[in-house]
């Protein structure tokens, strides 16, 4: 390397460095304004994420989260050698495969139905009152069904005031457990998730429906054959992202609707994860093991969503 | 807007087709499945235990009574709880809104250094997270477990919210900023004196979203808090209905006196609920917006 051409690079680095440096006192202001956000998301996202590199390393307390000795991939040996681990996996893909088999289409066929009801008025009442328990949490509807459903519930008090059956503790039965998910699932947020259909339905081309009517094809020929056709590209996108989530999700309604009787059918990986970290003989670094699996698996989901959407659509989910 | 109201009502009038009826009957038995359930806890509150128990559909108490409210306010946990839920919203909204508004303001404009990689930096944190178990190690390296501030820290930006502000702002004319700073105004003064008085509906709307966000929170506070004096009212009521189910799975039944447990639970709904009731038609309102704003984003 000649020493002119050395020369010109280190002026083209202090050209560089004296521009940002009048770029940030520019932006002075900005930087100041963006400040208390950034540094609330380098300290509360940032660092736990970075601190996954536990899972890599045996954690002791005194040392802390980045303290702490480096012993390479034995936790992992450990978490794929836990039989509840690999249960837990089983048991979250189960569960979000019955999501989409039994929940996901409720909303499209809800958005459907609601959008042939012709007067204005009942349509948004109706509406009201399918959107309002997507407000309140998790905790506020399973103690609602817990209530509903249990010993001396409404369910049971009607069934055998009316038709004399005996009470059933419907939340204490493992088989009924995935039932009681997934129609809870449809209870708090089928409402919710029909106003993106809605919406999806709005921008069809009413002229559509104009020339069918005039070719004389009835209602339910038009539901199928044009309002369901127009929202299929939102419908799909909304299958591939629910299949990026295959393997989270659903946390606040399983530990709340679960119990000891059915936690052996309930157990699903971020359920197991809070017990392995907040119940019992705990270990961190195990714990930290098992979640960067999660994150990984969510991210390499959610990517080849984006991929596959890009091949069905033109466009990916991401940016 | 009138006349085509007027026209879709004759519409209707000409033509009620038995599809209109199936359609109508099946919403309506939908909503009854879910206002029932409401209104069959509410009627138990209002409820003596005699009444919930012979009646097979209780929906309006015939002897309403005030008893469950009044042995459920009896309970500590019950105070202790709007407390903490009062602390976490009174002290977490405003540092939710803060960060986000002054946040989205700064990178409205990806225009100067380091704008772009700060914003994706952000944009990843939606793909990618730590979850809770090292921010749980965070909390304790930092001294702030078994204190409210990590319930408060712990949520500070909503990147979804953040995303939806931002996209907001930019629709509002550059030119007004451009002016603004030849009459002299710095970044600051830009902020509070323009963007800030356009920006209210989205503030108002991010206010409500984080509000609900924060009445709703309960995970955080059970795994960082573990104190029997600093509990969020969901918490609360989690505990009063795991009570009962614990209590009624075991079949526990020992010198105790019989209490109405299902007339304190649904107490508890209720209380727990109601700020939500509330302000559910603004949410309505608000929460659309919201939502379109972000869908033409995404």
């Amino acid at each position: 390397m000649s020493a002119s051409s050395h020369d010109a690079q280190m002026r083209g680095f202090k050209g560089y460095f004296r521009n940002l440096g009048r770029g940030i006192l520019k932006y002075k202001e900005k930087y100041l304004l963006i400040l208390p956000g950034l540094t609330w998301y380098a300290v509360f996202a940032y660092i736990p994420i970075f601190g996954l590199s536990l899972a890599f390393k045996k954690y002791i307390a005194r040392l802390g989260l980045f303290g702490s000795p480096w012993i390479g991939f034995s936790n992992f040996q450990n978490v794929f050698a836990d039989p509840a681990f690999l249960q837990s996996i089983f048991t979250t893909l189960k569960i979000n495969a019955g999501r989409l088999l039994f929940v996901f289409p409720f909303p499209i066929f809800l958005a459907l139905v609601l959008n042939e009801v012709r007067l204005g008025r009942p349509k948004k009442i109706l509406q009201s009152v399918f959107t309002f328990p997507h407000f309140l949490s998790w905790v506020i509807v399973a103690s609602i069904m817990v209530n509903i459903l249990g010993q001396r519930g409404l369910v049971n008090s009607f069934m055998g005031g009316v038709f004399g059956a005996k009470p059933v503790s419907f939340l204490g039965i493992p088989s009924y457990f995935l039932p009681i998910v997934y129609l809870t699932d449809i209870w708090k947020s089928a409402g919710w998730s029909a106003i993106i259909y809605m919406a999806a339905i709005a921008g069809i081309d009413t002229e559509q429906y104009e020339a069918a009517e005039i070719d004389g094809t009835t209602r339910l020929q038009r539901m199928w054959y044009i309002t369901l056709p127009g929202i299929k590209s939102t419908i799909v996108v909304l299958l591939i992202l629910a299949m990026g989530y295959l393997m989270s999700g659903g946390f606040d309604q399983i530990f709340n609707l679960s119990n000891p009787a059915t936690i052996r059918v309930a157990e699903t990986l971020d359920m197991y994860i809070y017990r392995i970290t907040f119940r019992g003989s705990v270990d961190f670094s195990f714990s930290a093991a098992v979640a960067l699996f999660r994150s990984v698996i969510n991210l390499v989901l959610l990517f080849s969503a984006d991929r596959i959407m890009r091949r069905v659509s033109g466009s990916g989910l991401l940016a | 807007m009138s006349t085509k109201h007027y026209k879709e009502k004759n519409h209707f009038r000409e033509r009620f087709e038995l599809l209109d009826g199936i359609i109508l009957a099946f919403l309506l038995i939908l909503a009854a499945a879910i206002v029932i359930p409401f209104i069959n806890v509410i009627a138990t509150s209002f409820a003596t235990q005699k009444e919930a128990s012979e009646t097979a559909l209780l929906l309006v108490p015939r002897e309403p009574t005030i008893d469950n409210y009044y042995r459920l306010f009896q309970d500590p946990r019950i105070v202790i709880g709007y407390k903490t839920t009062a602390f976490i919203l009174l002290l977490g909204v405003p540092i939710n809104l803060m960060l986000t508004t002054s946040l989205a303001y700064g990178l409205t404009h990806i225009n100067f250094p380091g704008a772009k990689f700060f914003f994706y930096a952000i944009l990843l944190t939606m793909l990618f997270n730590g979850g809770i178990v090292p921010l749980y190690l965070l909390m304790m390296q930092l001294g702030l477990t078994k204190s409210i501030w990590s319930v408060i820290l712990a949520y500070g930006v909503n990147t979804f919210y953040f995303i939806v502000m931002r996209t907001y702002m930019t629709t509002l004319p550059e030119s007004l900023i451009e002016s603004a700073k030849i009459d002299g105004a710095n970044e600051l003064q830009v902020m509070f004196r323009i963007i800030l008085p356009l920006s209210k509906p989205i503030i108002a709307t991010i206010l409500l979203f984080y509000a609900v966000d924060r009445w709703n929170e309960w995970f955080n506070a059970m795994v960082f808090l573990r104190r029997n004096d600093l509990i969020p009212l969901q918490l609360v009521l989690r505990m009063i209905v795991m009570d009962s189910v614990i209590v009624n799975s075991l079949s526990i039944s020992g010198p105790r006196i019989p209490r109405f447990t299902e007339g304190i639970q649904t107490a508890a709904i209720i209380v727990t609920m109601l700020p939500i009731m509330l302000v559910f038609p603004f949410l309505q309102k608000y929460f659309l917006k919201g939502i379109m704003i972000g869908a033409v984003k995404a």
